[in-house]
């Protein structure tokens, strides 16, 4: 029983918002349009949560994700306002996300930094550089190309009223990946071997530093996807947009991490973190509760998981 | 007079038998060495003094009322403190706050420290003791490790000078003098008898024969977790202290060789040098085990660990097979057929956290790879499976996690990790450390067979029956440096112990 609780524990607390919700917004909360609705929502989040996911399997923190989100969202944008089309914006975000992470693994791997202070370093710089290049400006209006910002508010239908919006099949491809990346193969079960015992893995011949700055480039570039997703929903680039991320990205991971018995990052589970987190954030808005209420509940409910599963940890 | 008694005390670790019979006498006013082999008893000895382990049974007097010590908190009530070579000590803080740490400090005007009151207080605790050249008011971190053992244990000792606390009357110190420069013991020594000369008891645990016989006046040797002898220092003979603490064992229990040493040259290291190792050359055949003997750090595991490059860089030449190789980090060791098993298993070994399965493949991976970077699951486990059974690994399937094996059978997946590549050099650092009997034969039994097949083994380990009944020759290092090699054949457990302890009046062998 007690270890069901441990266990499972997150994941029938997710069940209980669920059907709070349901109860409470009888008509509007349970229904496809409205999931699809999370599913756009949290996109964002999910597929920095995912790629974070990746880092923390190995022990390890990304705290730069946020501001490497808007710095990419701001280089994509400023590329489009150079006259450069979708397919070079992109690319170059993605570049900038991919080189910015890998910096970061540079930093924790070779040079041996902790993760926490390399990544707060690189918080600060990849803002700072966000800002510096955007003139702290948002970039908006007719700098975006249709193209771009049409592409978040495309979709599969799936009926004549509801559609599959393009950002959650984005964040589901990520979702794919990294599981794929962490679960499948032989790079992510070296991941996991560094996470559970970094001197052992290293004997056995595991390369470390080498895993790790490769891990560190992925969650680079899941931030920069994650910045481009969001500068096309909102249709502009602002040096701050991404800020929100980093704290839920890592909320999530954590969220999911209650759920296994070693205590190790798992994406699918991370996957139920970044839900908990997306249904109470759309189901507190519909019921017009004030956001610093949904702030408070998060951090508590965050708070609550870890140190159930903490405590059933200490027992056992 | 008696200060504290042991009786009998037994331990069992997970089936495993640590203390069985383990008795102690320690008077007031004596050092007392307590000897052994590793593995002998003598942390899980000073582990149950320091309330860390509970005895299964036995008796602790002290002052002839008997005790028992539940936590480190009793001890400290108790008036026993504990020595270590690592030392917690509190770098950045001065040497007088780190010999007054959680006390209340002097004052001036009620809530001001009073610094040179402080320091004038430590220099005097220091002073009891004999020690002058330490000032009280440097940073402990600017001290050298052997001035903070001694401020360490004016830190312990102060509790009786300054009263309040329970004055310490048992000192038990655990190979204080490893780290220590020859200078720097002798001053130790000089601190020590000062605290005999207070009255104190001191357990002093040491593998440096000579130190003993300088400094103690009686020893007590364990042997297998049970006290063998207590004996006075005045007119023994070293000779004897090791016989003591080696005993007389069989050959029996030890699988006998298959097949002859090869002429074929496996590995050749020569002028081996790291910031320790000091010109190490030896040569390993095809078929041979060669152990590596000595003290406690003299150099075996370093050996091990520069080979295949677990510590970066060295210096000297490594050939395999008579081809030059370059390994300067763990990875190129295992691609170049040396398989590697470290001395720590929970730290240096094993990923608790996963399965067996996944700890056997971990170097391995690249070998169980689909599409160039798919794990091929069926063939991990099939892998897990097949090696499990020839190291007759007890566990329920090779998807259970590690860390619910016993020590034995964990061992068992490290050396399953060892043999799954097929390796044609095994270097091995106590292999058997901390492994029932059982495992232990099951693992000589494949290094039997292993070198049948022409696998060559370097095997360092502190257990000497098992160099001498399973070696074909042992190095012998001393302080980082060859000692000197010998032939097992015809050699006897004492003779090499002997030459471990660089004991002069050892019969050459």
């Amino acid at each position: 029983m007690a270890s069901a609780l441990k266990t499972y524990g997150t994941l029938i607390g997710f069940i209980l918002v669920v059907v709070f919700f349901w109860i409470e917004i009888p008509d509007t909360f349970m229904t496809a349009k409205n999931w699809l609705n999370i599913s756009q929502q949290v996109s964002m989040l999910a597929v920095v949560a995912f790629t974070m996911t990746i880092v923390m399997v190995m022990g390890d923190f990304d705290l730069s994700v946020g501001s490497m989100a808007s710095l990419a969202g701001i280089v994509a944008a400023l590329a489009f306002h150079d006259g450069y089309g979708v397919e070079i914006g992109v690319a170059l975000a993605l570049i900038i996300g991919l080189a910015g992470g890998l910096l970061n693994g540079v930093l924790v791997a070779y040079v041996g930094i902790l993760p926490f202070v390399a990544t707060l370093g690189t918080l600060t710089i990849y803002s700072g550089l966000a800002f510096l290049v955007s003139g702290g400006k948002t970039i908006f209006g007719r700098d975006i190309p249709p193209a771009f910002s049409g592409f978040a508010r495309s979709g599969i239908p799936l009926s004549d009223t509801v559609s599959l919006p393009s950002l959650t099949l984005v964040a589901a491809l990520v979702l794919l990946a990294v599981w794929f990346v962490l679960e499948q193969t032989t790079f992510g079960r070296r991941l996991y071997a560094i996470g559970g015992n970094k001197e052992a893995a290293r004997l056995a011949g595991i390369r470390v530093k080498r895993l790790r700055f490769f891990a560190f480039g992925l969650s680079g570039l899941g931030a920069a996807t994650a910045g481009l997703m969001y500068a096309s929903r909102v249709a502009s680039a602002n040096p701050t947009q991404g800020s929100g991320l980093m704290l839920d990205a890592i909320a999530a991971v954590f969220l999911g991490m209650t759920m296994s018995d070693e205590g190790e990052p798992h994406v699918l589970a991370t996957l139920v973190g970044v839900l908990i987190l997306g249904v109470l954030g759309n189901g507190l808005t519909q019921m017009s509760i004030d956001s610093y209420v949904r702030e408070v509940l998060i951090g508590s409910i965050i708070v609550l998981a870890v140190a159930a599963s903490s405590i059933g940890k200490a027992r056992g | 007079m008696t200060l504290l008694s042991i009786r009998d005390l037994d331990k069992s670790f997970a089936g495993a038998r640590a203390l069985s019979g383990a008795s102690l006498e320690v008077r007031a006013g004596e050092v007392h060495a307590l000897m052994g082999e590793n593995g002998a008893g003598k942390s899980t000895l000073i582990k149950v003094l320091a309330g860390v382990v509970k005895p299964d049974a036995g008796g602790i007097e002290i002052d002839g009322a008997p005790i028992s010590i539940a936590s480190p908190a009793d001890a400290l009530r108790l008036g026993l403190r504990f020595i270590h070579q690592e030392l917690s000590v509190v770098p950045h803080l001065s040497v007088a706050e780190n010999i007054f740490l959680g006390r209340d400090y002097p004052r001036r005007w009620r809530f001001m420290i009073d610094w040179e009151g402080l320091n004038r207080a430590a220099a005097a605790v220091l002073a009891g003791l004999g020690v002058s050249h330490i000032n009280p008011a440097r940073k402990m971190a600017r001290l050298t490790v052997g001035d903070q053992m001694l401020v360490k244990i004016a830190a312990a000792f102060q509790d009786a000078s300054i009263g309040g606390g329970v004055p310490a009357r048992l000192y038990v110190m655990d190979e204080p003098t490893a780290a220590l420069s020859a200078e720097e013991s002798q001053r130790l020594f000089a601190v020590i008898r000062r605290l005999r000369a207070h009255g104190a008891g001191i357990i002093y645990v040491s593998h440096r024969l000579d130190e003993v016989m300088e400094l103690a006046d009686r020893l007590t040797v364990l042997r297998d977790g049970a006290t063998v002898a207590t004996r006075d220092i005045a007119g023994l003979q070293k000779l004897e202290v090791i016989e003591l603490m080696i005993g007389r064992r069989f050959a029996e229990g030890y699988p006998p060789r298959l097949a002859p040493v090869a002429n074929e040259m496996a590995l050749s290291v020569q002028h081996l040098s790291t910031g320790y190792l000091q010109d190490v050359s030896f040569e390993v055949h095809k078929g041979e085990i060669l152990g590596l003997a000595g003290l406690e750090g003299a150099g075996q595991s370093e050996v091990i660990r520069a080979i295949v490059g677990a510590d970066g860089g060295h210096d000297g030449a490594i050939s395999l097979a008579g081809r030059p190789v370059k390994i300067d980090e763990p990875v190129s060791a295992w691609a170049k057929g040396l398989a590697f098993l470290p001395r720590e298993r929970r730290q240096e070994g094993l990923v608790a956290s996963a399965s067996i399965a996944g700890n056997v493949s971990l170097p391995h991976l690249d070998d169980l790879v689909r599409f160039g970077l798919v794990l091929d699951r069926a063939a991990e486990t099939e892998q897990a499976v097949g090696l499990g059974r020839q190291v007759k690994l007890k566990a329920k399937g090779p998807r259970q996690k590690v860390r619910e094996l016993s020590g034995g059978n964990q061992q068992k997946v490290v050396f399953a990790r060892v043999i799954a590549g097929k390796p044609e050099v095994l270097l091995l650092d106590e292999p058997t450390r901390g492994v029932d009997v059982g495992a232990r034969y099951d693992i000589h039994a494949l290094l039997r067979e292993l070198t049948a097949e022409g696998k060559t083994v370097v095997l360092a380990s502190s257990d000497l029956p098992e160099l001498v009944y399973m070696a074909d020759r042992v190095i012998v290092f001393r302080d980082g440096k060859v000692a000197t090699t010998v032939s097992t054949e015809g050699l006897d457990q004492a003779a090499l112990a002997a030459l471990c302890f660089g004991t002069p009046t050892a019969p050459s062998a």
